[in-house]
């Protein structure tokens, strides 16, 4: 079947609308998703910071404001961490790169389904936009957390809220087709899609775990469609699947939501760590250490992360024996992970390192992701976890691989393929300044959060000074919430670079990076189609500092020189 | 869009891609997007699963429904049952005829299918109102919930299963309408057909979780 | 547009089953169910089991002749039996909360 897309087609006659707003380009669709999530970041960022100032001071009045009611925290916890995990990261990492790189990084002049693609975004903008509705509507926002654990969240004379957690539901099943439109596409392109020579292990691991990422959604998110919608039926039509009084069992909500919700944290985490491998290799001019293993830990994660969920439940009252199998498979997980992290040091050892701004956050990320992976090693004992479920502990895990990890590798994205993405350079001292600002704020505002929680300190409280233990943690409290708005601040570099970039940034070359991946030998900002002609690929995706090429790279298409060997190229296929 | 199994898909400039899975896009692509509906009617089913187990009665066939029995109208299911089957049969049929270019077989047998796949939904429509007039409901009238064991939960189960399953019935008409149509327009032929074959499976995955749902919610 | 090889006609193309054949078996089975749901002189566990049993014949002649699947190269036999050993996952773990 023939895909008739070559470069300068006739979609040069293509209305601004059907360029720009409807596009069925996946490049298009991407930087849709890039800004519509930094929108969302922005949005989850603010309900954070009104999260800390509750937090910070108690019953005082925002300023320019009111104070934060209780049940008004009660939605912000719950918005701050479905916006952040649904409309933030999940597309600003999947939605973003798996749209903009899979065809690129694969030589493909599209995706499978270009116009199911685009119906994949406007329907995530739909979500998004009644989410956000939500907040408005009487009874307010959703308030049972982002967990939305039943009882509480099934009916409005627990919560408060009614149609809130209704419209929540309706976002979250939204996304989940949004996203189900985006996986189909990704993996029939990945299988499909590959041009000549580019087999599976000469794929980059950008796209080996946007891959694995792909089918952990597609497997994952229809799970948590039947479970909200149990839970909706439960709220409008009188079912009874999680009401206790008449058969029904909240801890069901628990087990359904987290057979999801633990496959959904490594989708939030797989591309990170893919795309950090990818920076990693080109900042240290080396290939990767140990890309089979790479790949491997991959699907071990993607695969032991379906026996895991418990581990989210060990308090929740379930079968102790059940609980045990929970453990053991989660410290087993810690494993890949693990390989991961000293694949990367690895990788970086005795490179001859370049630091800009991409490898200053991915590297940021190796640490914050180690920080948060070690702290989860506390949590997978449900011993341990007696103390320190539901409290800041759990939070400050959350964060460092959310933030630490996944955020701190979607700036390093953003910054590396910045250039092909919009023909601009992004402005390299200013980079540093956000990368280091950041990455010590950030440390400021969120290490203490362990020290929080192990001192008791619970989650979800609007207002622990209410507990008389909790008081002498007060000044943690506040200094935690003044790291946070110096976090926020520390945003604003990258902002104003990112928009002055846009239109006054230097011209960027075809290959700013001196990287071999497939999108560097197209100009810059890519044109619709891609590749004049498919390119054929000769090679893995990491030959940095290879000694039968002059330069310290070696493209995954050029033409062989005539002098390797059968042993000569580090990361072919077997 | 064509249908030989042992053919790469064609990128820019008539560069072949890699093999792959060698099978074309849009068959790749129902058959992935079928399995994220397996896990789909997984959450659903389990639910019932997990939801029956935890019970100690359940209003079993065979026993009338003065004496805690099932509310439910077993042989016009069953009935029901075996028409979707046959609808599977037409289908695939259908799709034998255009595999050897024969038009007409493809026309007659893909308007069996939506008539019975149409004539399934229907017969459920009816059921799911004599049902509601006995008071059999997601939330059940209180005099059937004084007789029929665990009234409530059957109800919430029984229509949520059943009902998401009639809608994937119902869409799978609408495209087989759409299907239909395009056939007697003569839109396939021997070498183009991936439309009959991508709709045939949906069809198909729809009569198979009927199958299943039929065993489980009305006979067990 | 087309092939660019001249290729034979794979084993998906040349073997079709008889699928009247299915049809009437699939009927039989169906029958059997119905009728062994009456039986009540069945212990009931092993008429669970039984009727699961038949479903899943009924569910596998489906997919692997209506689907095609007995016919397709592994990687799609993959693809398609890939939720299974979740769906298995999911509720025996959930019934195991049963299990004191």
């Amino acid at each position: 079947m023939a895909i008739a897309a070559t470069v300068g087609e006739h979609h040069d006659e293509q209305s601004f609308i059907r360029r720009y707003i409807f596009s069925t380009d996946h490049k298009i669709i991407g930087i849709q998703f890039l800004f519509t999530s930094l929108v969302f970041l922005l949005v989850g960022g603010v309900m954070a910071l009104l999260i800390r100032w509750q937090l910070a001071y108690p019953g005082q009045a925002v300023p320019g404001g009111d104070p934060v009611s209780p049940k008004f925290y009660n939605s912000l916890v719950t918005m701050h961490g479905t916006v952040m995990v649904f409309f933030a990261v999940m597309p600003l990492l999947v939605g973003v790169y798996s749209n903009y790189l899979i065809p690129l990084k694969l030589g493909a002049p599209d995706m499978a389904f270009p116009r199911l693609n685009m119906l994949s975004f406007w329907i995530f903008v739909s979500a998004g936009i009644v989410a956000m509705a939500s907040l408005w509507v009487e009874g307010g926002a959703a308030g049972a957390g982002w967990t939305a654990y039943p009882p509480l969240s099934g009916a409005p004379r627990y919560s408060g809220v009614s149609l809130g957690q209704q419209m929540w539901i309706i976002s979250v099943l939204l996304f989940g087709a949004s996203s189900l439109l985006g996986s189909v596409n990704y993996i029939t392109t990945v299988i499909n899609m590959r041009a000549p020579g580019m087999t599976l292990f000469r794929m980059p691991l950008s796209i080996w775990s946007l891959f694995i990422t792909a089918i952990l959604a597609l497997l994952a998110v229809p799970v948590l469609a039947a479970a909200v919608i149990m839970l909706l039926f439960d709220q409008t039509l009188g079912t009874t699947f999680f009401l206790p009084a008449d058969g029904g069992q909240p801890l069901l909500w628990q087990h359904l939501f987290w057979f999801f919700g633990h496959p959904e944290v490594y989708i939030l985490i797989l591309p990170a760590m893919g795309i950090v491998s990818d920076i990693i290799a080109n900042g240290s001019r080396k290939p990767v250490f140990g890309y089979h293993s790479m790949v491997y830990a991959i699907i071990t994660i993607a695969f032991l992360g379906w026996i895991v969920w418990g581990h989210h439940m060990f308090q929740s009252g379930m079968n102790p024996l059940l609980g045990t199998t929970f453990m053991i498979s989660t410290m087993a997980i810690a494993i890949p992970s693990a390989i991961k992290v000293f694949n990367w040091l690895g990788t970086i050892w005795r490179g001859n390192i370049r630091f800009h701004t991409p490898m200053l956050f991915a590297v940021g990320f190796v640490a914050l992701f180690t920080v948060g992976g070690l702290s989860g090693i506390f949590m997978a004992s449900s011993s341990v976890d007696i103390f320190i479920h539901d409290t800041y502990f759990i939070v400050a895990h959350i964060h460092y691989v959310l933030f630490g990890g996944s955020l701190m590798a979607a700036f390093a994205a953003i910054y590396f393929w910045f250039p092909k993405m919009f023909g601009k350079m992004m402005n390299e001292k200013w980079g540093a300044i956000h990368f280091l600002l950041t990455f010590i704020s950030y440390n400021l505002a969120f290490f203490p959060m362990h020290l929080l929680g192990m001192g008791g300190h619970m989650r979800r409280i609007a207002d622990p000074t209410m507990y008389e233990f909790l008081q002498p943690l007060q000044p943690l409290n506040r200094f935690i919430t003044i790291s946070v708005f110096l976090l926020f601040v520390a945003q604003l570099p990258f902002v104003v670079n990112l928009f002055w970039s846009l239109f006054r940034g230097k011209k960027a070359p075809l290959n700013p990076w001196d990287d071999n991946g497939l999108e560097w030998t197209v100009p810059s900002p890519a044109p619709h189609g891609n590749f004049a002609v498919t390119p054929t690929v000769y090679r893995g995706p990491y030959e940095f500092s290879n000694p039968l090429v002059e330069e310290d790279y070696w493209p995954q298409n050029a033409p062989p020189n005539g002098r390797e060997g059968k042993a000569a190229t580090i990361g072919a296929e077997s | 869009m064509s249908q030989s199994t042992n053919e790469a898909v064609v990128m820019t400039g008539g560069v072949s891609a890699e093999p792959g899975m060698r099978v074309y896009n849009q068959k790749l692509g129902m058959w992935v997007f079928l399995a994220s509906e397996v896990m789909f009617f997984t959450g659903l089913i389990g639910a019932y699963i997990i939801l029956r187990f935890g019970t100690d009665a359940w209003a079993l066939p065979g026993i009338p429904l003065e004496e805690g029995g099932t509310p439910l109208a077993i042989q016009l299911t069953a009935l029901n049952t075996f028409l979707l089957i046959c609808s599977s049969v037409t289908m695939v049929k259908a799709f034998a005829a255009i595999e050897h270019g024969d038009q007409k077989g493809l026309r007659l047998f893909l308007v069996l299918t939506v008539l019975l796949g149409a004539t399934f939904v229907g017969v459920q429509v009816f059921e799911y109102i004599q049902l509601a007039h006995e008071g059999f409901l997601p939330r059940c009238a209180e005099e059937l919930a004084a007789v029929v064991p665990n009234c409530n939960l059957f109800g919430s189960t029984f229509y949520t299963m059943t009902g998401f399953h009639g809608t994937h019935v119902s869409i799978g008409v609408l495209c087989l309408i759409w299907v239909t149509v395009k056939a007697f327009r003569g839109a396939y032929s021997r070498e183009n057909h991936g439309g009959v074959e991508v709709v045939g499976l949906y069809w198909h995955f729809v009569d198979l979780v009927w199958i299943i749902l039929f065993t489980i919610v009305y006979l067990i | 547009m087309s092939s660019t090889e001249d290729s034979p006609m794979t084993s998906a193309e040349t073997k079709k089953p008889n699928y009247y054949l299915i049809w009437f078996l699939l009927f039989v089975l169906t029958m059997v169910e119905v009728g062994l749901a009456y039986v009540s002189a069945l212990p009931r566990n092993f008429l669970i089991l039984i009727l699961l049993a038949l479903a899943l014949w009924k569910a596998t002649l489906v997919a692997m002749y209506y689907m095609h699947l007995k016919y397709e190269r592994l990687r799609l036999i993959l693809v398609a039996t890939a939720p299974i050993p979740l769906a298995i996952i999911l509720v025996l773990g959930i019934l195991l909360e049963y299990a004191q």
